[in-house]
Formats: C-alpha cells, structure tokens, sequence
C-alpha cells in the first residue's frame, strides 16, 4: 500500500491551490443573485410585506439581492418583465391577460389580492350599495375601465346604457366636488384619501357583486420559470414570509413603509388606514389553509369567466402554481 | 429726491400683492368643500411644515432638470449649427427634430426605464428632449439674422462660412439664443417632473402624483408654487445674462429678395429622403438597443397592423379628427393670444411686471395638476381643451415674440421718434416686422406643443381623441395601436409643418428676405 506522505511540497501546493481558488471564487459563497421586483405603483404600504421581507433580510438569507422598482403613471410594469429587467412584476389577472393577448410570454405564479379591490365610491347622500344603484348615475372614471363597468354590469344585469360614464382623472375631486355622483376606483386610495380629508364615503367593492379577478398578481415570463426557478422561489418565499408578518402586524408594516421612504411623502395615519383596508382583500381562508398567494381551479375557474366578459379570453394556463407548491410544499 | 417715488412704487406694488393674496386666500376658503384651490395660508402651512421633505425632492428635480437643460441646449445649438452650416442639410433635420419631440410619453416613458434602468436618466432624458427644439429654432432664427452687407464683406475677404459663423452669424444669434434659453427653463424643470411619472423614487413629480390622489391640496399647490418659483428664476436669470452679454444695438437686416429658382422635384425628393431616414432611424435604435417587439414597434408591424385591420384605421381616423378639431382652434388662439400680448406689452410696458410671471408660472406647472382646474372651471367640453391648448403655446410665443420685437433696428425707430410717431404707428410700421420671424419660429414650435397638449387634456379630462386613445391601449399592452397613433401624429405635425413653413416662406420673402437666404 502506497500512502502519499504529506511532503512540504503537496501541503504548499494544496494551499496555493485553496488560496487560489479563493482568490477565483472570492464570494462564492456569499454571492448574492440580482433580482428586481417590479411595483406597480409608487411605493406605499400596498407593498408593505415586500418591505418587511426586505427589511429582515429575508432575500439577503436566501442569496438574493432584490431590488424593489416603484412604478407610477408611465410605468407600465409588463415591459420592464418582457424585458428581463424585472424578474417578477406586479400585475393584474386583467392586464396580464391583454398583454398575453398582445404576445408576451407570462403567467401568474401567484395572487396578493384575492379579491379584486375595484370599488365604486359614493357619497352618503346619494349612495351606491348596489350594482342596481348605478342606473341614472353619473360615474367618474378613466375610460380605460370601461370593461370593467361593463363587466359588472353584466354580471348583475343592470344596463350599461343608463349609466353616464364622465372621464376623469384618478382623483377623488371630481366626486366632492359634485362633477360626478360616483367614482370607479380602488377601495384602499381614493376611499382612504377622503377619510383622511374628513369626507365620508359609501364603497361598494365589486369582488361582493361576482368580480372575480386577481389582482396584485405576479407575474413571471415563460422563460424565467424554465431557467430562473430558484430565484423565482426564494423570491416568491420571501413575499409569503413578509406578508405573513404584515398580516399580523399592519400597524408595524405601516411605520415602516413611512420610515423606509421618506421621500415618498407618505403620512402614517393614511397609511395605517390603507394597510388595515387591504388585509381582507388579501387574505382569506384559502390562504390560511394553503398559505400566502394561493389560488385554486375554483378560483382560476372564475377569473376566466370574468375575464371573458371583459374581453379578455384565457385559458386556465395562464396560471402556473409550480412556484407556490414548493414555497409552501 | 428720487428715493420717494421709488419707494411710493413699491408700495403701491406691495399693496396689489396684498390683495390678490387676500383675495385667493378669501376664494380658497370659500370653496374649501369642492377642494379646487388651497389658501395661500395652507400652502404656506405645508411648506413650513414640510420642508425638509420639499427641499429634498426639490433638489432632486432641479439637477435632473440642469443636466437635461444643458444636454438640450447643447443638442439645440449644435443641430442649428449644423443646419446652417450645411443648408441641404436643414430640411432633414428640422423634420426629424419635429418627429423626436413629438414623442408622447406614453410611449417613450417605458422604453427610457428599460434603457436606462433605476436612476434618474429617464428624467434627465425627458427635460433634454423637452428643451432641445425650442432652442433649435429660435437658434436657426438668430444665425440667419444677418445683413447682406456682411456676407459679402466676409466673402469679399475671400473667407468662407466658418469665418461668417464665427465673426457674423454667432453674434447675431446670440439674443435669440437667450429667448430660446429662457422657453427653455421652465420646459426643462417640468420635463424633469413629467419624467418622475416613469417609475422615479423621490422628487417634485412624484409627489405630485401622491399629493393629487391623497386630495391634498396644500401639498399640490405648494409644489405647484414651488416649480413655478423655480421657472421664473430660472427665466430672470437668463434675461439678466442676456441683457448684459447683448451689448450690440439691432442693426438694420438688408438683404436683396431671394430669386425663386426652386427645382419642382425639390420637395417630393426631400420628403423622401426624410422619410427614409426616419424609417430607418426608428427600425435602426430599436435594434440596437434590443428591445423586446413585445413594446418596442418597428416600422414593419405598424405598416402590417394598420394595412390588415380595418376597424383600427377607422378608430385612428375618428380620434385623429376629434383631436384635431380641437388642437387646431387652440393652436391658433394660443398664437394670437402670445404675439397680441407681446405687442400690448410694447404699448404698455408697466403691465409686463403683472403679466410675466403669471405667463411662465402657467407653463412650468405640469398640465396634470392644472387641468383639474381647468377642467373646474370650463367643464369637461371643448371649451377646457382648448384653452389647455392655448395655454401651453401662449407662453413661448410670448417670450420668442417679445425678443424678436426688441430686434427692432434702432435707426428705424429713431425715425419714427424723429416724426413723434405714436406708439401704435411704431409698432405697425417698425417693430412688427422685426417679429415676425420670431413669431414664425414660435408658429411652428407651437405644433408639437399643441400636439403634447390636446393629447394630455383628452387623457385626463375629456377622454376623447387620440390621447385618450394612447392612454387606452398603453394600459392593455396595445402596442401596436400606440405605434400607429404616434406614426399618424408626426405625420399631421409634418403636414402642419410644411403647411406653416410655406406660409413663412411665403411672408418673410416680402418681409425678412435675410431669413430665405442659404
């Protein structure tokens, strides 16, 4: 038997080769993997979960180096993921859908808003409880929504044609000032901002009269999912954990949002208000059965219905839950 | 004693001040309920209370809006330059100058944040191109306005044009460089806050768009007063430096009318030259730059998307003439409104203090916080849209008219003090003709702008035309219906263009020949 005694020689050049290899690899270990998510709007406690899971390190733990790009009014989020300088962006089950229409290559991997925040607000005077409600009533809206009108009023069975639609510009201004009688909106900005205001207000959320569509959905291309997985998974696994948290402390998620960005000129009492409305829209007993951003057939099921009002037809492809399965698995 | 004067003056102007604060102030309070005007004493609330935040975001706007301001001059006199230097060249410039800053920024805003990523080049980019073609016609204007006499004398030296450049034609541009400096500060500060709206995290911008949709008046129109504060420094200074660097006295512009010995295939030629640039310019930099076809158009799919579906042509076509039918009113009273302002201005020189900075304040607050307004005010009709339109044009027609007046030659108007002609006379007979090339290059700088206007109010407001048809499809991923619409948009500002252009020709060979000459 033949042993290689350790000569001076053999321990020298093992260490050259350790040294060098070092010097070749010098973070090998610690190298962290650049990702960007995406906003959809300009920062605010609507992304509150991703600030926490930021915040604690929780993409830092898992080799991930993530940066959070706000959105804002010309910024769409689709492009900067067709391009790849987003990994994930935050979307729409809709506007997903009419870009997939438009042939760019994503799927939904999972689902922040289980029920859809559209909201059509009044005010107490002459209020809107019911889809029936808005017959004869002047509505204030971007008339990129339309479909969306369109759809509720088609699920309700109430006549489009006896609403009069007012464009406007998304701010609550038009309804106090009487220009319109309600507003299309979402149930946690326009609503907060006239609680704020000291203007009270009647919402009725479109998800409670059949509105099934996902929103703050995120959103991945085709071959991020083939190539990127890993990164597709700890990412997805610390929004899970940061809303986990956010979900138990909506307060805590509020302070330091504001604290995060000062220079977003955020005040704490709206966005307290707003992260406590957001916490029903978000989390349900599906999620605390199956865990943060879960969807099922039923769900999906129902978007696609939806979304063929809209003019949006899909197929039940358009949802991949790979990605959950093994955040949650 | 000279002091007391003086000193009465400015109290009577303290007063005013006083009371067209108390006056909005009263207004304010009034209409607190419909939230449409914040009281002086709000704003100055916010701005105490806030202004840590203010200045932060405040300081981030202006360097992104000089460094844009800088790179857009820059951009604007070398184009100029270029232009006169070789004159077969100008025609292709100016149009492809035109194409450029009619891009909306529905478009151009995600491809500039996929370009350049985080950071602020997307708004430094925005305030450049914001700049750049107000400084390159007046520029182009300044460098032509040069007397017969000293061509030749520089020709008879047996000099060529460099040496006319420097000695002759640079001196001569240089008043009209500051009016195209000064059009350009406030352009330059909103373009920097516009190009916030692409993603930006902090600035004037992006608190804008919060302030606007938290109903927080005080903080809208505090960074409202403050971007307008800004401008008209911005637009003092430059006139100061202007007055100060403008030591030589007009002189009078003799030039012999130009022969019109024009080739008949001159034009078509040009045309398609400038077109096959432009095709080739657009399919060249979206290549280059890889982006995905998914939003980045080439002139292909528009040309396929357009020849196959019929029903999106005639959508185009009905929002094409909806936008037109207001741009075009408010095109023309916004030019009226500027030149006929200049020359009240000439007669009446006191109100100019009342009226200037009102004039540039209009134009350095972004239209979507002054088109709830507006909107307040005329309602949701035509009526709003085209006073939008007008708005806008006014101010650069204002400021562009009012230096082109002060070219007025001096000899010309020592006659008519000679004969005690009225002011009114002097004006007809004198210094009208001094602006009206000025007022020509605000004509067709007028096109673009009236074009980014009519589209911004039909998106915010009326939800009519092609505006509100960009800021439809743009938000479904509609690329190719984006592309075309801005296809047919430069196509009617060129058609504009030439339209205005022959009309220059057409007045200034009876009243300016020096600006025909090449």
């Amino acid at each position: 038997m033949m042993f290689r005694t350790p000569t001076r020689r053999l321990v020298l050049g093992g260490g050259l080769a350790t040294a060098a290899a070092t010097l070749w690899h010098p973070r090998a270990a610690l190298a962290q993997q650049a990702a960007t998510l995406q906003l959809s709007w300009l920062h605010s406690v609507q992304f509150g979960g991703s600030y926490i899971a930021l915040q604690n390190g929780y993409w830092r733990d898992a080799g991930l180096d993530v940066s959070l790009l706000q959105g804002g009014p010309n910024a769409p989020v689709e492009p900067p993921v067709v391009a790849g300088t987003a990994l994930i962006g935050i979307s729409a089950a809709d506007y997903t859908a009419a870009a997939v229409t438009q042939g760019a290559p994503f799927r939904i991997i999972g689902v922040a808003m289980q029920k859809n925040p559209f909201a059509i607000a009044s005010l107490p005077g002459n209020p809107v409880n019911a889809p029936a409600d808005l017959v004869g009533k002047r509505i204030g809206m971007a008339l990129a929504n339309m479909p969306v009108l369109e759809a509720l009023c088609a699920i309700n069975g109430v006549d489009v044609a006896g609403i009069e639609v007012v464009p406007t510009q998304y701010d609550a201004a038009p309804l106090v000032q009487g220009q319109v009688d309600c507003l299309l909106c979402w149930a946690t900005d326009l609503p907060v901002a006239m609680e704020i205001q000291g203007v009270e207000s009647v919402t009725m959320l479109l998800a409670d009269h059949g509105y099934a569509v996902h929103s703050q959905t995120y959103i991945a291309t085709e071959d991020s999912l083939a190539n990127r997985r890993a990164e597709l998974v700890a990412l997805m696994a610390g929004e899970a954990r940061g809303w986990a948290e956010y979900q138990a402390d909506p307060a805590a998620a509020a302070q330091l949002t504001v604290e995060m960005f000062p220079d977003a000129g955020l005040d704490l009492p709206t966005q307290l208000l707003q992260a406590e409305r957001q916490l029903p829209l978000m989390f349900s007993d599906l999620t605390a059965a199956e865990g943060f951003g879960w969807f099922t057939d039923a769900t999906v099921a129902a978007n696609v219905e939806t979304l063929a009002l809209l003019g949006k037809p899909v197929t039940p492809d358009l949802w991949d839950r790979s990605i959950l399965e093994e955040v949650h698995g | 004693m000279p002091a007391a004067p003086l000193f009465g003056r400015r109290l009577t102007r303290g007063l005013w001040v006083l009371l067209i604060l108390l006056c909005w102030e009263g207004l304010a309070r009034l209409s607190a309920s419909a939230f449409v005007i914040a009281a002086p004493s709000q704003i100055l609330h916010y701005s105490a209370t806030h202004a840590d935040l203010l200045w932060r975001a405040f300081l981030t706007t202006l360097w992104a809006a000089a460094r844009g301001f800088f790179w857009g001059n820059l951009a604007g006199v070398t184009l100029a330059l270029v232009a006169v230097l070789l004159p077969r060249s100008e025609r292709l410039l100016s149009t492809l100058a035109l194409l450029v800053f009619c891009l909306p920024l529905v478009a151009t805003g995600p491809i500039l944040r996929v370009l350049y990523g985080p950071g602020d080049g997307p708004q430094v980019t925005l305030a450049a191109l914001a700049v750049y073609y107000t400084t390159f016609l007046p520029v182009l204007v300044g460098l032509r306005a040069v007397p017969q006499g000293w061509r030749d004398l520089v020709r008879s030296y047996g000099r060529g044009g460099l040496t006319l450049l420097r000695e002759v034609r640079l001196p001569a541009a240089l008043p009209y460089a500051v009016a195209g400096l000064q059009i350009a500060a406030p352009a330059a500060f909103l373009g920097a806050m516009v190009g916030e709206f692409t993603g930006a995290e902090r600035g004037l911008g992006v608190l804008t768009v919060r302030a606007m949709r938290a109903l927080d008046l005080p903080a809208t129109w505090s960074i409202a007063v403050i971007a307008a504060g800004a401008s008209v420094a911005a637009f003092s200074t430059i006139g100061a430096l202007g007055r100060r660097l403008d030591l030589a006295p007009p002189e009078v512009l003799l030039a012999a009318p130009v022969a019109r010995a024009r080739n008949r295939w001159e034009g078509p030629a040009h045309a398609a030259l400038a077109t096959l640039a432009v095709l080739m310019l657009w399919q060249g930099t979206m290549d280059a730059f890889g982006l995905p076809p998914f939003f980045a158009k080439r002139p292909g799919d528009v040309w396929d998307y357009l020849v196959t579906d019929a029903a999106a042509r005639a959508r185009l076509w009905d929002a094409l003439a909806e936008t037109l039918s207001m741009a075009v009113p408010g095109y023309l009273c916004g030019l009226a409104a500027g030149a006929g302002l200049a020359m009240l201005l000439v007669l009446a020189p006191r109100l100019s203090a009342a009226t200037l900075p009102l004039a540039i304040a209009l134009r350095s607050v972004p239209i979507v916080a002054t088109a709830p307004l507006i909107v307040w005010a005329l309602g949701r009709g035509g009526a709003g849209t085209v006073t939008v339109v007008a708005m806008m044009i006014f101010f650069p027609t204002l400021v562009a008219c009012r230096h082109g007046l002060a070219r007025t030659p001096r000899a010309v108007l020592d006659v008519f003090a000679v004969y005690a002609a009225s002011p009114l006379r002097r004006l007809l007979g004198a210094q009208l003709a001094a602006m009206l090339p000025a007022f020509f290059a605000s004509a067709r700088m007028a096109i673009p702008a009236a074009i980014l206007a009519v589209t911004t109010a039909e998106w915010l407001a009326t939800g009519r035309g092609i505006g509100a048809l960009m800021a439809t499809v743009a938000s479904t991923s509609d690329y190719n219906m984006l592309w075309s619409a801005i296809t047919l948009i430069g196509l009617a500002a060129v058609l504009a263009h030439a339209l205005v252009f022959a009309l220059e020709r057409w007045v200034l060979a009876r009243t300016n020949p020096e600006q025909l000459i090449r």
